[in-house]
């Protein structure tokens, strides 16, 4: 699965991070970091992350 | 010697007297205060009040959300009030709060709520229906307030003719957002007993029938083998009404109110629907009924020169950040504009949960109201909360040119 987050839209607000922590968390300066292709066994996971993002930066690939 | 065009010693930075309830966030003192500095100190501690600031202090994880100690500062000790609010999402933090959040979050799907729009479109024509012929109406009451309230019946799924009950019990429970919680307490626990009896018969109907409801997808959330607890279901489902029904109520007044002052861009809305999210969008980071989000350091540290001590109150002013010229160099009310995002959210793991329902439900509204409520002015006494914290109108009377 590929995921890609839009630079231009995100805030960094990490919603994502406490939806799929696996796929996406915080460093310390507070800014996003993330695993662009992961395991496909967390789509759920991912889905959410995408789906609770406030500005809705997250696109899911195959 | 060069000026320096931003104090960095408390003792040199502007003083703000928020807890005067003649204070107003939008006042001059306060842009005063923005242009020469990024904080002021406060009654409470500190306000930040530029954007660049605002955005980073929200997400920043040494601050924690700043309300949990609220009723304790008030003099309220212990209790129902005192036991809900401590254990309600706003005031949870680290572990408990992502397990809550992660638990309740499905529930608040953009792509669900979306199903909702033709149903928010019926409760606006109805509302305005009541009142249109008139050619005038006290916007609050009549609108603002059921529209509010009806539209968390059809997301709890209860019948819309209940809303005047759930939205007494919630505007008595709200009582303990003032300074004056210590003596309203029975009021207040009065009605978060209520609350509590409509929660849990909510709960056990919808696991004896479960539907295609919100109620029901709460009740059914799973993750990881976890679920919410009877209890946690019914602190959320309170929180819910809590927070979203005077919020709803108190931007939809602000938003009208915003428009009749810019009648050129009522008119662009009626004419130009699609608009309405930018229109919810534009009167929330002009004027917000959440003026500034509270957060509280949690451990003493720096920020931009600035030494701040654990336990400091920070309000951000995210009015003050949406029309700093630095972020939003045009001053003006548009809504066809490129704007930076706004605040009145609030941000980081604390944002706003019932956001999408809010964006949502007022993004149908304000169109269809402009749409049925041409040149709207002020008809009559119009009464308001003090401009700081939660804000909004208490009476919004005003008269129109009805049309179809």
């Amino acid at each position: 699965m590929k995921v890609t987050v839009d630079r231009a839209l995100c805030q960094d607000h990490g919603q994502c991070a406490i939806a799929a922590p696996d796929v996406f968390r915080m460093d310390d300066d507070g800014k996003l970091v993330y695993e662009p292709n992961p395991d496909d066994s967390l789509r759920d996971e991912v889905e959410e992350a995408a789906d609770v993002c406030p500005v809705q930066a997250i696109l899911i690939g195959d | 010697m060069t000026m320096q065009s931003t104090v960095q010693s408390p003792d040199q930075a502007p003083f703000l007297d928020v807890a005067d309830p003649a204070f107003s966030v939008s006042s001059e003192a306060v842009m005063e205060a923005r242009r020469r500095s990024w904080y002021a100190r406060t009654s409470y501690g500190l306000a930040i009040l530029r954007y660049k600031e605002v955005s980073a202090l929200l997400k920043d994880r040494r601050l924690t959300q700043g309300s949990a100690k609220w009723p304790e500062r008030n003099g309220v000790h212990g209790g129902p009030f005192a036991e809900w609010w401590s254990k309600t999402l706003l005031n949870l933090e680290g572990e408990d709060h992502h397990r809550i959040r992660r638990l309740l979050n499905p529930a608040f799907s953009p792509r669900l709520i979306a199903g909702l729009t033709d149903r928010f479109q019926a409760l606006a024509n109805e509302l305005v229906d009541a009142f249109h012929d008139r050619g005038r109406c006290e916007f609050i009451k009549e609108f603002a307030e059921p529209y509010a309230a009806r539209v968390l019946a059809i997301m709890l799924g209860i019948p819309e003719s209940e809303w005047e009950r759930m939205s007494n019990m919630s505007n008595r429970l709200s009582l303990a957002l003032g300074v004056t919680i210590k003596e309203n307490i029975d009021t207040i626990h009065d009605a978060l007993a209520g609350l509590y009896a409509y929660a849990d018969e909510l709960i056990s109907d919808r696991r004896a029938n479960p539907g295609d409801d919100f109620v029901t997808r709460l009740v059914m959330a799973s993750r990881d083998g976890d679920r919410l607890s009877d209890a946690e279901l019914r602190n959320a489902i309170v929180l819910l009404i809590f927070g979203g029904m005077d919020t709803t109520k108190h931007q939809l007044g602000l938003a009208l109110h915003t428009f009749i002052q810019h009648p050129d861009q009522w008119q662009l809305l009626a004419e130009r629907p699609e608009l309405g999210r930018a229109a919810v969008e534009e009167v929330m980071r002009v004027n917000p009924t959440t003026t500034w989000v509270t957060r509280e350091a949690a451990e003493d540290f720096e920020f931009q020169g600035l030494h701040i001590k654990a336990g400091t109150t920070i309000h951000l002013f995210n009015e003050a950040a949406g029309t700093d010229p630095e972020a939003v160099p045009d001053p003006g009310f548009d809504i066809t504009a490129e704007r930076p995002p706004h605040f009145a959210f609030g941000g980081g793991m604390h944002h706003c949960l019932g956001h999408f329902v809010a964006r949502s439900d007022m993004s149908v509204a304000l169109p269809l109201l402009a749409r049925r409520l041409r040149n709207p002015r002020i008809d009559g006494e119009v009464e308001s909360l003090p401009r700081s914290g939660n804000t909004g109108f208490v009476s919004l009377p005003i008269a129109f040119t009805p049309a179809a």
